[in-house]
């Protein structure tokens, strides 16, 4: 069994489009190697609990809190974060302009997370009620813009990326 | 406790259930990682080897059958919340999978295994599934063992640890006659309730049949409130049984917990509430102001 162990992990991620192979220690987060191995600065440490949000990210698709997720874990994964949204020329995606435009965001710090759980719930629900934003936004805390512009930015990314449904 | 610990992916029960044995001490079982991540992100748990069993393809799957349907334990929140064999057989464990706080990016990765091994008072699973008196399967170097939540629960102070891996979860599935409600009393959308509470009624026209309920967040364990409440069968239910639930299900809990969620007598009152509660919404009674969504 002995052979089963390993001092490290070998992970194989494509993170905002980009392939990496990766060998991570255990117990070192996602959040850790986003930031610290591939410097995405953009996906922000927050209270390391899973409580606030901040740090979230989409694995496969789904959002998820990469600062409680173990980096070994994630054998292969894709990973988006807040700085795989703007297209390569960089112009912002329309949930990002819609945020910009709708104040949906003041000092910034939580806005990745609400950005990419707002991003999620749109894709799912094209037309989400103020409910439907209050449980995709549940575990993401904001402090300071307030959550009335947050939402009125949610209606207007599904505005904009689903125009022909409005 | 170590500064560099090991790192182990076993392939199947068989390699993940030998490797534990082999280990003396210091290992912990990972697998969405929600649960075990905070503390070892600030330093309370320094394990020397982890043990992720998130690659083991026999602890994924829900199957339906008619008397009986079976969970494995890396079924995530989300997934609970959202497959049809559960929410048609199993409404209130659904439910209760929805009120699970932390937001959906707990939901996309925390596992209802995970969720029921950590044995945490104020988790939202263990009420649910032992108002259904649900049973768990698990396996150890002894072999595979059956035995019910509330016996695991008994047995257990601090969680499942390694000693046994958690294999399965198995609930008879609801009738559609049963009624059912789950109530969380919280503070805020993504908090711990101060008072959980699930129950399972069955009516004979206006009648009580059976009612059973299980409270959690009020102790140290999920108490579970059946026997006593005996004295409500065969009648009608009305504002006065409610009331009469309620302080019931309230004398039920013996040492409440004091912590962040309110102190201990005010848990014991609301233990109650939450149980009434929940009766209301299972009899369609719950008025909106009163309701939790």
């Amino acid at each position: 069994m002995e052979d089963l162990l390993d001092i490290s992990a070998l992970i194989q991620l494509r993170v905002d489009g980009q392939f990496h192979e990766l060998d991570v220690l255990p117990s070192r987060t996602l959040l850790d190697v986003l930031r610290d191995d591939l410097g995405k600065k953009g996906t922000h440490l927050g209270c390391k609990t899973g409580h606030c949000g901040a740090c979230t990210v989409m694995i496969d698709g789904k959002v998820a809190k990469s600062c409680i997720t173990m980096a070994a874990t994630l054998s292969r994964a894709e990973i988006t974060t807040i700085e795989g949204l703007a297209d390569d020329d960089g112009s912002m995606h329309p949930i990002q302009q819609a945020f910009w435009d709708e104040a949906g965001l003041q000092c910034g710090y939580c806005a990745p997370g609400i950005v990419l759980s707002s991003l999620e719930l749109i894709q799912n629900n094209h037309n989400p009620s103020t409910k439907d934003m209050e449980v995709a936004l549940a575990g993401n805390l904001c402090r300071c813009t307030g959550y009335q512009s947050i939402k009125r930015s949610v209606t207007e990314a599904c505005v904009r990326m689903y125009p022909e449904e409005k | 406790m170590s500064l560099h610990p090991m790192y182990a992916r076993p392939r199947d029960l068989e390699q993940a259930s030998e490797l534990l044995a082999s280990l003396s001490s210091g290992a912990v079982i990972i697998a969405g990682g929600q649960e075990i991540m905070p503390y070892i992100n600030y330093g309370v748990m320094m394990p020397d080897v982890y043990v992720d069993i998130g690659g083991i393809d026999a602890l994924r799957g829900v199957s339906a059958e008619t008397d009986e349907v079976s969970i494995g334990p890396l079924t995530v929140h989300r997934d609970i919340q959202n497959i049809e064999e559960i929410v048609e057989t199993l409404p209130l464990l659904a439910y209760a999978a929805k009120q699970i706080g932390g937001g959906m990016q707990v939901h996309n990765r925390g596992t209802i295994g995970g969720n029921i091994v950590a044995m945490h008072p104020l988790y939202d699973i263990a009420p649910a599934l032992l108002a259904l008196e649900a049973d768990v399967e698990l396996l150890s170097e002894k072999g595979s063992q059956r035995m019910s939540l509330a016996e695991l629960q008994d047995l257990s102070n601090h969680g499942l640890g390694t000693s046994s891996i958690l294999t399965k979860i198995l609930v008879k599935p609801m009738s559609p006659t049963t009624l059912w409600g789950y109530y969380k009393l919280k503070n805020s959308a993504g908090a711990y309730g101060s008072a959980n509470a699930a129950v399972v009624i069955q009516l004979d026209g206006e009648n009580i049949k059976s009612i059973r309920v299980a409270i959690g967040a009020a102790t140290e364990k999920v108490v579970v409130v059946s026997a006593n409440l005996d004295s409500y069968l065969g009648g009608p239910y009305s504002s006065e049984v409610g009331l009469a639930i309620q302080k019931t299900c309230s004398d039920a809990i013996g040492e409440p917990l004091s912590d962040q969620q309110g102190d201990g007598v005010w848990r014991k009152a609301m233990a109650g509430v939450a149980a009434r509660r929940a009766t209301e919404m299972a009899l369609g009674k719950l008025n909106n102001s009163s309701s939790n969504g």
